[in-house]
């Protein structure tokens, strides 16, 4: 079983409402679904959409070719018409309808068709809709009634249904996050609103300060006083983070920043989406120092590599960047199960530091251990000015040399315990390679079956780069005497900057690229075309 | 404890004679006699600096310390009275770190009022970067970035800090040392975001302010109603921080009063973090996507 479903409808009509619930019926009936949204930057008027993909077989891509829409307006009709398959049918709310209404008039008719019992639509509207239940059910029902089944779906065991943002958020909050700053920026202020949502039943802080050069400072001093804290944004706030991120290193203040990718320069396509910030988030910030850069391709894995962040920025004294975008953050993935990472819950904060407590204290691996203001008798000192054991300013040149090692003896250390979580991830079989970072992955994985004899290297860690399992992987599909391999990398960018992080880092030069800059994601149909 | 217990083994790099020692005395002895009176606790008191000669003042001070970024003192206070409230957190910044760099954040910390101190050298020069024009500098000063005088009025920030909400909005100068103290422990004590200006003229960059606040630098008189703004605004307006004609320069605390702290708008902010020990309950996590 597969179809495709569009709703569309202006924005202010609940489109992405309507389709999350349609989403999560199918979802407890034990189908996949993958659920795609698509809006412009304004609040009331335009046109809103999303594409539901469900299946009974794993699915995390959403295609142009529908085989219901469910059009909130006429204007979805206009629109979308010419990408409805042969046998597709247009559910169109009827305009006398109150508007509110009309969406869930279309569920009733949508579901009817498929044969799903009346009590279950009626228990889903309960779960999502609580006390304003009553009004949806009526007018399911009402759709319910005007048509008749066509298909009968059987019940399978139901699923998870959960997008990125979703994912970064409950990551978060499994690895012991205390406190979340942002600046409200697409696509990252959904996080901001998961988190602000669920802080008192987590015992987390949520807070919104005056602007992105305050969050990332103000989450420093937190970090200092002892909390795990997480700042969010988009690459214009990243921008402003960018001497905050370099005092996160000098202080070795363990930082979780989430970067929720947007394309183009400056304000760029404000609510779309791209992986154009790639090098950005590897380079950003003045001075040289250690930074991790983690590249999560879907919800399951944004989980577990959140935890990841707050782990080894917590156990290194860090900052790690978790790279997403729009695509990852708001589409919606199915699993059998959500899974998180078995790291520990960890502070790496000593107990009982000594009397002569020294906060960048030299030793054999980099990691000064961490104390905490109000710990103890002791002094804890963070300085952005090169500084001595104690943290306080210095200027010798044989000081400055000691200190500047000092943090970069960390790199071994870390490279070590990145090898054993999963950098890279292979699949499929084939003699040729497709590569790729980030939401791609969905995308690539639906193509994968369809395309001959094509493997896929998904790259998680860009940075410490992974660049012996990659070199490796590389080099199995380079092309050798008679036998032409291809190599592809795969990304939603104008330039296909992991190539040059690749050629950087291994040596190896990439030269077949599929790239897409529209700010829109890849379908596998675009990945299958360009091979 | 005694103000010695706060020296550290740093070598003091400040031009001899540089107010800022007044005000480096003064905290020692501010922090010593808050301590003694249990007011605070050494451990649990943390120090803010920016970027700029004031800046220093983190070497020569033996507390727990941040010294940040230039501009950002306040947003890593704030951060440390989030991450630990029961931290008492006094930040040094400079009138350029302060009023030109982080103005945005002085405009939100007298909203927030969060229970933290802010002390400003105000030397009306970026002093460390040998001495351009800040936003508290007098019209017609000449220097280095603003041969052609500089342009505009400068900021009266102690007017700012009122009309903004600050809780507690003081000026002292760094050449009264004992009246500093005093002003010192009540900005520190005080329960809200206090404000304290200090007058700390720049003896390389900005000579002439030191006879002129000499001669015309007077307290506040006991009969100042610190507890009316109207008042407070008036006096305030005194002195524009210009030198064009002698006016009197009031020091002493304008004003103060209660409000809600910031802090305290977050039941869930009640220990330092650090000392929660979290497990996770993955169910009860995950439900919600079932
Ligand atoms: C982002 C940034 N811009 C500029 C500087 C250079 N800088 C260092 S100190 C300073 C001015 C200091 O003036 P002020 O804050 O008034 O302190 P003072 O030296 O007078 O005590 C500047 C501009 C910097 N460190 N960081
Ligand atoms: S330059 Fe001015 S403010 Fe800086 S130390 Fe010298 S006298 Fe003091």
């Amino acid at each position: 079983m597969q179809k495709t479903i569009l709703i569309g409808g202006e924005a202010g009509l609940g489109t992405a409402v309507t389709s999350h619930f349609v989403g999560k019926i199918f979802t407890s009936l034990g189908y996949y679904v993958f659920n795609y949204r698509d809006y412009p930057s304004l609040i009331r008027g335009g046109h809103n959409f999303n594409i539901l993909k469900i299946s009974d077989k794993p699915v995390y891509s959403h295609e142009y070719k529908y085989d219901f829409i469910l059009a909130l307006d006429q204007k979805t009709v206009d629109i979308h018409k010419k990408d409805l398959k042969q046998s597709g049918l247009v559910f169109k709310a009827k305009e006398t309808e109150p508007k509110i209404l009309a969406n869930n008039i279309l569920i009733g008719l949508l579901f009817k068709y498929f044969g799903v019992d009346l009590n279950i639509l009626f228990a889903a509207a309960e779960k999502t809709f609580g006390k304003n239940a009553d009004l949806v059910k009526k007018s399911i029902q009402e759709g319910y009634q005007l048509d008749s089944e066509k298909e009968k779906l059987k019940k399978l065991k139901p699923k998870c249904f959960i997008s990125g943002t979703e994912a970064i958020g409950i990551g978060a909050i499994a690895a012991g996050m205390d406190i979340y700053l942002a600046y409200p920026m697409t696509p990252a202020s959904p996080v901001l609103h998961f988190l602000a949502k669920r802080q008192l039943e987590n015992n987390i802080l949520v807070f919104q300060p005056e602007n992105e050069i305050a969050v990332i400072n103000a989450a420093l001093g937190a970090s200092f006083a002892g909390a795990k804290a997480m700042v969010g944004t988009s690459g214009g706030g990243f921008a402003l983070m960018t001497e905050g991120l370099s005092l996160a290193a000098m202080t070795e203040l363990p930082l979780v920043i989430y970067l929720g990718q947007r394309p183009a320069p400056a304000t760029g396509l404000a609510t779309h989406t791209g992986q154009g910030d790639l090098k950005f988030a590897l380079n950003a910030g003045h001075g040289e120092f250690l930074r991790v850069v983690l590249s999560p391709g879907d919800a399951q894995e944004a989980v577990i590599r959140t935890q990841e962040a707050f782990y080894l920025s917590n156990k290194y004294r860090i900052p790690v960047i978790l790279l997403s975008d729009k695509h990852l953050a708001e589409s919606n993935y199915t699993f059998d199960e959500i899974a998180k990472s078995s790291l520990p819950i960890d502070r790496f904060i000593v107990e009982n530091p000594q009397e002569d407590y020294r906060p960048y204290a030299l030793t054999p691996n980099g990691i000064s251990p961490r104390a905490v203001p109000g710990q103890g008798n002791f002094v804890v000192r963070a300085n952005s000015y090169e500084h001595n054991e104690y943290g306080y300013t210095i200027e010798d040149s044989a000081g400055a040399v000691k200190m500047q090692d000092k943090r970069f003896k960390k790199l071994p250390y870390l490279k070590k315990e990145i090898d054993k979580l999963n950098p890279i991830s292979v699949y499929g079989k084939g003699s040729n390679l497709l590569i790729s970072h980030g939401s791609t992955k969905g995308a690539i994985l639906d193509a994968l079956p369809q395309i001959k004899n094509f493997r896929f290297m998904q790259i998680s860690y860009l940075k410490p780069f992974p660049a012996e399992k990659v070199a490796k992987e590389i080099k199995k599909s380079m092309p050798t005497g008679r036998q032409a391999k291809k190599v592809v990398l795969v990304e939603n960018s104008v330039t296909g900057s992991l190539a040059d992080v690749i050629k950087e880092e291994t040596g190896i030069t990439i030269k077949n690229k599929i790239l897409k800059y529209d700010g829109r994601p890849f379908t596998p149909d675009d990945i299958i075309n360009q091979l | 404890m005694t103000p010695q217990d706060f020296t550290t083994k740093e070598i003091n790099t400040w031009c001899p004679g540089c107010p800022n020692f007044g005000i480096l005395n003064s905290i020692k002895e501010a922090l010593a006699e808050l301590v003694n009176e249990g007011k605070i606790s050494v451990k649990d008191t943390s120090l803010v600096a920016g970027i700029g000669c004031h800046g220093k003042i983190f070497d020569y001070v033996n507390l727990n310390g941040f010294n940040g970024l230039h501009g950002r003192v306040l947003p890593v206070c704030l951060g440390i009275k989030l991450g630990n409230p029961d931290l008492t957190v006094v930040g040094f910044g400079g009138d350029g770190d302060t009023f030109d760099e982080g103005v945005s954040h002085f405009v939100h910390a007298c909203r927030y009022n969060a229970d933290m101190t802010m002390m400003v050298h105000t030397n009306q020069v970026f002093a460390l970067t040998t001495g351009q024009a800040t936003a508290l500098t007098e019209k017609g000063f000449v220097d280095g970035s603003t041969p052609l005088g500089q342009g505009e009025k400068p900021i009266n920030s102690l007017l700012m800090a009122l009309d903004l909400g600050a809780t507690f909005v003081a000026r002292g100068y760094a050449l009264q040392g004992p009246h500093l103290k005093e002003l010192m422990k009540k900005a520190i004590t005080h329960k809200g975001f206090a404000f304290l200006d200090i007058l700390q003229p720049c003896i390389v960059y900005h000579k002439h302010s030191v006879p002129y606040l000499t001669k015309n630098v007077y307290k506040l008189e006991e009969t100042h109603d610190a507890g009316n703004f109207s008042q407070a605004l008036e006096r305030v307006r005194e002195w524009d921080y210009s030198y064009e004609k002698d006016t009197k320069v009031p020091i002493g605390v304008f004003y103060q009063t209660e409000r809600a702290t910031f802090e305290s708008q977050w039941p869930q902010l009640k220990q330092p973090w650090h000392t929660i020990d979290r497990k996770t309950n993955w169910d009860n996590i995950i439900r919600e996507f079932k």
